[in-house]
């Protein structure tokens, strides 16, 4: 009998603590990351699982250091920065956004969409984010400046299915791949992409 | 010369009819084998008993801490594990990717990326028969992944199909964007 009231306390307490500590410490670092690095790597996830923040891609960012031999260092300034951009996306798009809008809102950022952009996207789409914020990454990523990305996405923000924004983004890049100037590229395609969606003449704001 | 059939078979008949003479303990005895357990084998008899027999023993709090520390984190372990498995397979915008790279004389390419924790064992990529052509499909649920391909072991190349990655770490890598 008192055996099994030990064991029951026991189980209890065990109960109580091993989610926090689950919480605190993610398997997957705890394998990959010498005790050092992933301790500074838990710092920065604890702060943004408090601060709110989705922490999946910061385990993520982690574990592609660790995969790629990066050096310590290197590995907690990118979790870092994820993080401080993960927070400037949820500031910009709005508290109720999805784990998956915020990451493609942090890479937005970090290719140099302003975030009053940001903002003015989330006015304007009136449903996920997510599509319309990776193809403006994209976009930026082969060579469209992000002034013409971002008024090409903003232009089909309101009517564009997100297959269409993603055909938009191949079309650009086709473009861009025979040779055509990335921001030409981009203005040409868009005033298409309109008219097939409905959306009318695009006019840069 | 010979009996008749008949005959023959009328003395069996009669030699039939007689009462036997039986064991008078012989009832007792079957009654006894019938009502005893069945035989089993005994090193099996001997192990189910061993079971079956209640035991003392002591424990001191210290340990039966540990001993449930270990079960819920094993339990909590096994739970992660099925429900993460769970909410990729059961997610209805879960969308098939097909990840193809040529990789002429190549002798191993893996998948590297988000999805598998950048874990280059997870998702090694299958060779065509020729042309150096690797390919693996992959279920992927809505959002940006970033990923890129391990050549033999220890070179990082992006996928030249699809947009660059911004990158932290000095190496190449690619991104597929997967439903709204």
């Amino acid at each position: 009998m008192r055996m099994s009231m030990w064991i029951v306390g026991a189980s209890l307490a065990a109960g109580l603590v091993a989610p926090r500590a689950v919480a605190a410490q993610d398997p997957r670092l705890e394998r990959r990351l010498d005790p050092d690095t992933r301790a500074a790597v838990d710092a920065v996830i604890d702060s943004a699982r408090v601060a709110g923040l989705p922490v999946e891609s910061l385990v993520d960012r982690a574990l592609e250091g660790a995969s790629k031999h990066a050096v310590p260092a290197r590995i907690v300034a990118a979790v870092r920065r994820l993080a401080a951009e993960l927070g400037s996306a949820r500031t910009a798009l709005g508290a109720a956004s999805s784990s998956a809008e915020l990451e493609a809102g942090a890479s937005a950022l970090r290719a140099g969409v302003r975030p009053a952009d940001l903002t003015l996207l989330r006015q304007r789409r009136p449903r996920s984010l997510t599509v319309a914020l990776a193809a403006l990454t994209d976009l930026v990523a082969s060579g469209v400046p992000a002034d013409s990305a971002t008024d090409a996405v903003l232009a089909l923000a309101p009517s564009a299915r997100d297959d269409q924004i993603v055909e938009f983004r191949r079309a650009v890049e086709r473009d861009i791949a025979l040779g055509a100037p990335p921001a030409a590229a981009a203005a040409i395609r868009v005033n298409s992409a309109l008219r097939e969606t409905g959306g009318g003449q695009h006019r840069k704001p | 010369m010979f009996e008749r059939d008949d005959d023959v078979l009328e003395r069996m008949i009669e030699r039939l009819r007689e009462p036997v003479e039986m064991d008078p303990t012989l009832d007792a005895r079957v009654m006894t084998r019938v009502s005893a357990p069945p035989i089993r084998d005994s090193r099996l008899a001997a192990a189910w008993d061993w079971l079956r027999r209640p035991r003392d023993f002591s424990l001191t709090p210290l340990s039966a801490l540990a001993a449930a520390a270990v079960l819920a984190g094993l339990a909590l372990w096994l739970g992660s594990r099925v429900a993460n498995r769970a909410s990729t397979l059961a997610r209805p915008d879960t969308a098939v990717v097909q990840f193809v790279f040529v990789a002429q004389g190549a002798t191993s390419v893996a998948l590297v990326g988000d999805f598998n924790d950048w874990d280059a064992t997870t998702t090694p990529m299958h060779p065509a028969r020729q042309g150096g052509l690797w390919s693996v499909a992959l279920p992927l649920p809505p959002g940006r992944h970033r990923y890129a391909f391990l050549i033999n072991g220890w070179l990082w190349l992006s996928d030249p199909t699809a947009p660059r990655a911004l990158d932290d770490f000095g190496t190449p890598s690619s991104v597929v964007t997967v439903g709204g």
